[in-house]
């Protein structure tokens, strides 16, 4: 586990400005842009957090293959001018949205400051890498293994769905 | 300084709140899916905290995680796949035209 503030800060930082750039850009090229950001600084706090896997497979999967598939459908569906109209949110969902983000961030703050100084977490400043890969072995294959087995069948499944729909559609 | 556990529930709880107002708010299909994921990250950095700062036997919710991430792909692709089926009828990405689907 990384305890270190500036990387910390620094990934809250990116990861804040392109989840705001991702929904308020109005061309949908630039926001998945900024989204394949949003998904790399989410494998940094995986990394950060002690779990290295979790990390290559946020990169691998959200980082550059689903970029890519949703980079196909926009250029799949990008045809006619008049689908990207520019979405403007109007003044009074402006003001009741920030009315509630006020809200929101006061009954947040309240509640932190009222939360016990000292919870009995379990002390994990240095998080052994080879127990992290020894409970991932026992959970894959022993506690959710069925989970594991579920999962595999449903990629296959779709695999084969959509393969069959693309033929049938052809 | 130390990071606590509560900087990253923060951090998770932006991330599923800018999701959850970007699927509620914005009209492209596209970007609505993509809010979606953005949600999904939230929630798998909030497994990701407490398996780290709460469960140093097991480590459940890297596994959790993993099946999450395993999970959003899929649904990412049958989602775009349905929205390229009806793109063909409707020859448009604004999501109030797909109330039919």
């Amino acid at each position: 586990m990384i305890n270190n503030p500036i990387i910390f800060y620094t990934a809250s930082f990116l990861i804040m400005v392109f989840t705001l750039i991702t929904l308020m850009n109005k061309n949908v090229i630039y926001s998945l842009l900024a989204s394949i950001m949003v998904f790399f600084s989410g494998a940094i706090f995986f990394y950060m957090l002690g779990s290295e896997y979790n990390a290559i497979i946020q990169a691998a999967v959200y980082g550059l293959a689903v970029p890519v598939l949703i980079g196909l459908s926009i250029m799949f569906t990008q045809k006619n001018e008049d689908s990207t109209k520019i979405e403007k949110l109007s003044f009074l969902t402006l003001i009741f949205g920030m009315i509630f983000a006020f809200i929101f961030v006061d009954t947040i703050i309240f509640s932190i400051s009222k939360l016990p100084k000292v919870f009995n977490f379990v002390e994990l400043s240095q998080i052994n890498p080879y127990d992290v890969i020894s409970s991932f072995a026992a959970g894959i294959f022993i506690n959710y293994v069925w989970a594991f087995e579920l999962l595999s069948l449903l990629l296959t499944i779709v695999i084969a769905g959509l393969t069959l729909f693309r033929k049938k559609g052809a | 300084m130390e990071i606590t556990i509560y900087h990253y529930l923060s951090i998770g709880l932006f991330m599923f709140l800018a999701g959850l107002i970007g699927t509620i708010l914005v009209k492209n299909v596209i970007k609505v899916l993509i809010s979606i994921e953005i949600m999904l990250l939230g929630v798998n950095i909030n497994f990701v905290t407490f398996a780290t700062f709460c469960d140093g036997i097991k480590f459940d919710g890297y596994i959790f995680t993993l099946f999450y991430t395993g999970i959003g792909a899929v649904e990412l692709a049958i989602a775009l796949y349905l929205f390229y089926l009806m793109f063909q009828k409707k020859k448009s990405d604004n999501i109030e035209k797909y109330g039919d689907l």
